[in-house]
């Protein structure tokens, strides 16, 4: 393989895969959230 | 024994000392006087600083390849095992808070926009002349993380170490400089006042304890070559989250990685020795270094831009340069930028989000990049 190609393909792998991971993440995130929503804590009295 | 003796045993570090060695112990206290009276990120040059004049002095048996030397076994132990950047690792989770970007996961794509950078770099290096490893290498200072640096250059490249390193951590501290002419020539002053709404969206106490092991384990099954930093990133994130070692969370973001710091400090300082960094192919490795973080910096702020024009405005194009590893130095500098265009912008929020997605990302880049390698057939030195 030439530099070039390699450059190119570790470039368009290396991109592709962290755009995909990170978009992946925020629907990892987004799940999370509406399986785990939050919720006001309630305060006790007298403290 | 003769006083002629006596005095030129004395004299022996005098006569073995060069000018290229000289030069070196000068720049080592030109770096303590950066962080002195400056105030160049302290912590980091400090240890360097006095690692280089530790190093560079002759016959101190204190350079990194003088063998049973004491920083020598520090090296041995420490960087060359990848121990120390790992460790690291367990200090940055334990001080970053997800929160920002748990709240607005939409800015993590920020953090792979910011790493663009390292992979134009990797085919400028090739250009260049690099080999197949130390073009990664290069091109890794582009993460704005100095230990995912020091990790990839310890496999691939460990020649290169010194330079890579030092340039990694050199412009980490150096952001506040280096951003904001990129972000003022790519955005327009309208684009630069846009108030992105403040919103502060609340995370539950679940989603914090178990985004370190649903995310971890994620993006350690997709990029296994980088798990050992994604999982010591998680793992001191879960030690703050989980709300029940404190004691561990506070050593891990405490005193843990102010010893770490301090050892990989000098040990990089130590291994910075005349002969071999005073050579043309530092300079170069500074050079694509500083293009690697421009670029990022480029395309983070046109990624910004487009989103801006999807969201209808909505999306101030400066956060962008926040994608970068650089935490939280990145998100101060939009803030700062924001504020300068729009006294009422208050960006930081936001900021801080795409910067934590930013060191998730460049721990991804380096991990697709350990893989691709490996996959070639291109095994660690």
């Amino acid at each position: 393989m030439k530099d070039w190609v390699f450059g190119l393909t570790m470039a368009v792998a290396g991109m592709g895969v962290t755009f995909i991971t990170l978009y992946l993440l925020t629907l990892v995130i987004k799940l999370l959230a509406r399986f785990f929503p939050y919720k006001e804590e309630k305060k006790e009295e007298g403290k | 024994m003769a006083w002629t003796d006596i005095f030129s045993a004395l004299a022996t570090g005098f006569s073995h000392l060069t000018w290229q060695s000289g030069f070196l112990i000068l720049l080592g206290c030109l770096l303590l006087y950066l962080a002195i009276s400056r105030g160049f990120e302290p912590y980091l040059l400090i240890p360097i600083g006095f690692g280089i004049i530790l190093g560079n002095l002759p016959l101190s048996g204190l350079a990194a390849s003088d063998e049973g030397g004491v920083l020598n076994i520090i090296y041995q132990a420490g960087i060359l095992t990848e121990i120390l950047p790992c460790l690291i690792f367990v200090g940055l989770g334990a001080m970053i808070d997800f929160g920002p970007m748990l709240a607005n996961p939409k800015v993590l794509i920020f953090g792979a926009a910011g790493q663009f950078g390292i992979f134009l770099t990797l085919l400028l290096a090739l250009a260049l002349g690099f080999s197949r490893p130390e073009a990664c290498s290069i091109a890794i200072i582009g993460a704005c993380d100095g230990p995912t640096a020091i990790y990839v250059t310890s496999k691939y490249a460990r020649e290169l170490l010194p330079a890579v390193s030092i340039a990694a951590y050199s412009y980490m501290s150096l952001v506040p400089i280096i951003q904001p002419p990129i972000m003022r020539a790519l955005t327009t002053k309208a684009e630069r006042q846009v108030v992105m709404a403040h919103e502060e969206k609340k995370v539950s106490k679940r989603v914090r304890i178990l985004f370190p092991i649903v995310g971890g384990i994620m993006c350690m099954l997709i990029a296994p070559m980088g798990a050992p930093l994604m999982g010591m990133l998680m793992l001191g994130n879960f030690l703050k989250e989980s709300g029940v070692v404190s004691r561990l969370a506070d050593v891990s973001s405490g005193a843990m990685v102010n010893i770490v710091t301090l050892l990989l400090g000098l040990c990089i300082g130590c291994s910075m020795l005349a002969g071999d960094f005073l050579q043309w192919q530092t300079i170069l490795v500074f050079i694509l270094g500083l293009i690697a973080i421009a670029l990022d910096t480029v395309t983070g702020v046109l990624l910004g831009k487009l989103m801006r024009v999807l969201t209808k405005g909505k999306i101030n194009p400066l956060i962008g340069a926040a994608g970068t590893s650089a935490f939280p130095m990145s998100a101060r500098v939009v803030q700062r930028e924001g504020q300068r265009a729009n006294p009422r912008s208050f960006l930081l929020w936001h900021a801080i989000g795409a910067n934590t997605g930013g060191q998730i990302g460049s721990v991804m880049a380096a991990s697709v990049m350990l893989a691709i390698l490996a996959g070639m057939g291109i095994t660690p030195v």
